[in-house]
């Protein structure tokens, strides 16, 4: 017998145990939801759709949710090696807004994460580098310190990397690191800050991606009326929007995915969203598909045959991975629209309508997308749900930023 | 919006994706759907030759990160393919800390660039670093080729010159051939080397015998080029603009640093050939210029710093400047105000009368069918 034999002996052992143990665990874990029932608002749950010929279980909606994991998002944690301070926060505002930060001085972070646009760009398809045009949405900086993986079919593990990617990337900042370095050197100002925040003689680019980090780790929800509902304030919502939560971790499955404080699961889905039209017709996104191609290392048959955005394929080159993208919270998805990984979808009803059918038509759609068979008022009390995810507005003016000096 | 508002937008949508895929078939060009006609208008403006899709290469801005310059914004045709000021600009937000030579008799230089940095023959790597400096044209390899390929003209040319689809290597391979047909041509001194003794004025003529004789400048300048294609250090005064100029300091600091200089923040002149040897000899040399074209092609030296022939001539005359590795070549020369009048006047007929470029206009951007890359 040879090694692999042994370990696929061992993986289906294995996964035998694991499933006897799932098993296991639903029993027990049935009573006790039975047990938490009759507190608050009694409703009746479509959760679990029993059979009609059992009785309905009626328990809160409020203890279904927090059963199911929804709620408050905690405090963010920072890195080990990034942790929190107000000068850093500050320094990383002013890196945020600085367009010295990109190749030609042209466009800072700010340019496609616009704290007027929900921290996005409010485009389907975002701008990207002068002379280039993005080939996909702008997502929010907002809770964005909450992912372990930064893009839309992660590319990035944390937000310093993010930020890395995305002041050099070519079709984003096109910075040279070097050219930061020396550009913030330049600027007594940003040495000062850079010393008093890192200890360091001289600004790095490594601090730089810190300090940014930090800055959009404050950027995270506040005053969410889901959150104040979820701390006992039954008015945070309105009755149309507690039925659309009930929908949304009952008949419309949402919170299979959009599970969690942050409404993400963060894995990978390939839900079957249609193409957007804009690649057919405009030659600067085409150059930017083809280039992501390239630049991402895609076999030369996949490079000359592709149509699309291939999702987390570019990083696992499985064919099983083409067309997956991460889950997005759905915090503040009223104010980040449009909508999916290239903007398909302009309203959240779009959105609603889309997964109602069942999602896209892809041959390697996400099984779990089925149609859904919601009322029209199903869907407009799911839709009013989603608008109670997002909390007040958080708008920031943009900061005076430090000049260059002649040095001596 | 009603369900049948949804069913009515998704129509739209589908009718939308459906003429964008008719009209990207009708422009596709390289296809066999393609109407005739297009093809021929095409053939007409393709270029024919690898020296003329370097000429279009050469002045298209899609060649720079943000696609705002293009080689022939530093090397323009009209200042005799430079831009005419001390301190190149190079790319947007960036300033340059060194003088843009012309292209004029590039291709023919033993070596290339200020710090002759290059051999002969590798003008494809010096194209190279002038498309992907950061403070040049700051485009990466791979989108400058999508981009490239996104313009039916250049897919044709690439064809049929090359046999492949555009590729990084062949446009440097293009720019180079068409940089190597910038030469000398139609010159008074080439006339009267080539035996027309009415090519130079007297006056001229007095200071070519300065040239070659008390003044010896032909030590140097010497040669079909005038330039024995040699480093010397001249002590030629900084520019000071290098610092006073926060931009171009910032550009002089990465540059050194990138080359490994470990006194890169401190350092206040141009080490020239001395990053590359890491030889203390070496610093401060910088690489005999041609002279042929000389006369159109101020301001002079590798940072600019002298605006016209005559001071040039008198910083000669002087012994040159003050470096410790100064060329015992250089002593003061004790010429005349005459003999440096004569001198100039010999200079001034240095250059080429070229008759202007046309700007060639530049091929756009079309739509391709998606998934036929």
């Amino acid at each position: 017998m040879n090694v692999s034999n042994r370990l696929n002996i061992a993986l289906v052992v294995f996964g035998l145990l694991f499933l006897g143990g799932a098993i296991l665990a639903m029993y027990l874990f049935q009573p006790s939801e039975k047990e938490e029932a009759a507190k608050d608002l009694p409703i009746t749950t479509t959760a679990t759709a029993p059979p009609p010929t059992q009785p309905a279980v009626t328990i809160s909606l409020r203890d279904e949710l927090r059963g199911l994991g929804l709620g408050p998002l905690p405090p963010v944690v920072m890195p080990a090696d990034n942790p929190l301070s107000d000068d850093k926060v500050e320094l990383g505002k002013l890196l945020f807004f600085d367009p010295r930060m990109s190749g030609d001085g042209a466009v800072s972070c700010a340019t496609c994460h616009t704290p007027q646009s929900g921290w996005g760009d409010g485009n389907a398809l975002s701008l990207g580098y002068p002379g280039t045009l993005h080939w996909r949405n702008s997502q929010t900086i907002l809770n964005s310190a909450y992912y372990r993986q930064l893009f839309w079919a992660g590319e990035s593990k944390s937000l310093e990397a993010q930020a890395k990617s995305a002041w050099t990337g070519n079709v984003a900042g096109n910075l040279d690191a070097a050219m930061a370095e020396e550009r913030l050197r330049q600027m007594p100002e940003y040495v000062r800050r850079f010393r008093e925040v890192f200890g360091a003689d001289t600004p790095s680019f490594g601090d730089a991606l810190r300090a940014v980090a930090a800055f959009e780790a404050t950027i995270t929800s506040r005053n969410v009326p889901f959150d104040r509902y979820m701390e006992g304030d039954d008015a945070a919502l309105s009755s149309g929007a507690q039925s659309g939560a009930e929908l949304f971790v009952g008949k419309a499955g949402c919170f299979q995915c959009h599970g969690g404080p942050l409404l993400s699961d963060q894995d990978f889905h390939n839900t079957g969203v249609p193409p957007n039209p804009e690649f057919e017709s405009n030659p600067l996104r085409q150059i930017t598909l083809r280039y992501q191609h390239r630049a991402r290392g895609v076999p030369e048959s996949v490079y000359r045959s592709a149509d699309r955005d291939l999702g987390l394929y570019y990083t696992t080159k499985r064919d099983e991975d083409k067309g997956k993208f991460r889950t997005p919270s759905l915090r503040e998805v009223e104010l980040t629209g449009p909508y999916m990984h290239n903007g398909a979808f302009k309203a959240l009803e779009e959105v609603v309508e889309f997964y109602n059918l069942g999602g896209g038509d892809d041959p390697a759609k996400d099984p779990q997308l089925r149609p859904l068979e919601l009322t029209e008022q199903e869907m407009t009390n799911l839709v009013e749900f989603l608008l109670s995810l997002t909390g007040d507005p958080i708008i920031i003016d943009p900061p005076d930023l430090p000049e260059y000096e002649v040095l001596p | 919006m009603s369900k049948k508002g949804y069913v009515a937008a998704l129509l739209v949508v589908v009718v939308l994706a459906a003429s964008a895929g008719i009209l990207s078939a009708n422009v596709l060009t390289n296809g066999p759907s393609a109407p005739a006609d297009h093809k021929q208008a095409l053939a007409a403006t393709a270029p024919a030759t690898v020296e003329e899709l370097g000429k279009l290469l050469f002045f298209d801005t899609r060649l720079s990160g943000d696609t705002s310059i293009s080689c022939s914004t530093c090397h323009a045709p009209e200042n005799a393919w430079t831009d005419g000021i001390a301190l190149s600009a190079g790319y947007q937000s960036t300033l340059y800390f060194r003088n843009t030579p012309t292209i004029v008799n590039a291709g023919r230089m033993p070596l290339l660039d200020w710090e002759g940095r290059f051999a002969a023959g590798d003008m494809d790597s010096l194209v190279r670093d002038h498309l992907a400096e950061a403070h040049f044209m700051n485009v990466d390899g791979r989108l400058m080729v999508e981009r490239l390929r996104q313009v039916p003209v250049y897919e044709q040319a690439f064809q049929e010159l090359y046999g492949s689809d555009v590729s990084y290597g062949k446009v440097l391979n293009a720019l180079s051939a068409f940089v190597s047909t910038r030469n000398s041509a139609d010159h008074p001194y080439l006339d009267f080397v080539n035996g027309s003794e009415s090519a130079l004025s007297p006056e001229a003529r007095k200071g070519l015998e300065l040239f070659e004789g008390k003044a010896g400048c032909a030590q140097c300048h010497t040669g079909e080029l005038l330039s024995n294609g040699e480093m010397h250090a001249l002590g030629v005064p900084e520019n000071p603009e290098i610092f006073s100029e926060p931009l171009r300091h910032i550009t002089f600091r990465r540059f050194f640093r990138l080359l490994g200089m470990a006194d890169y923040v401190s350092l206040r002149s141009d080490p020239g050939l001395y990053p590359l040897t890491y030889d203390e000899s070496d610093r401060g040399k910088f690489r005999t210029p041609s002279l042929l074209e000389v006369s159109r092609t101020a301001p002079y030296m590798h940072n600019g710093v002298f605006a016209t022939l005559e001071d040039v001539v008198r910083f000669y005359n002087e012994g040159g400047g003050q470096h410790d590795n100064a060329d015992p070549l250089l002593k003061p020369l004790e010429l005349t105000d005459d003999e440096i009048e004569s001198l100039v006047a010999f200079l001034s007929v240095l250059g080429s009368a070229e008759e202007s470029m046309d700007i060639p206009e530049l091929p756009p951007y079309e739509q391709r069918t998606l998934g036929q890359n």
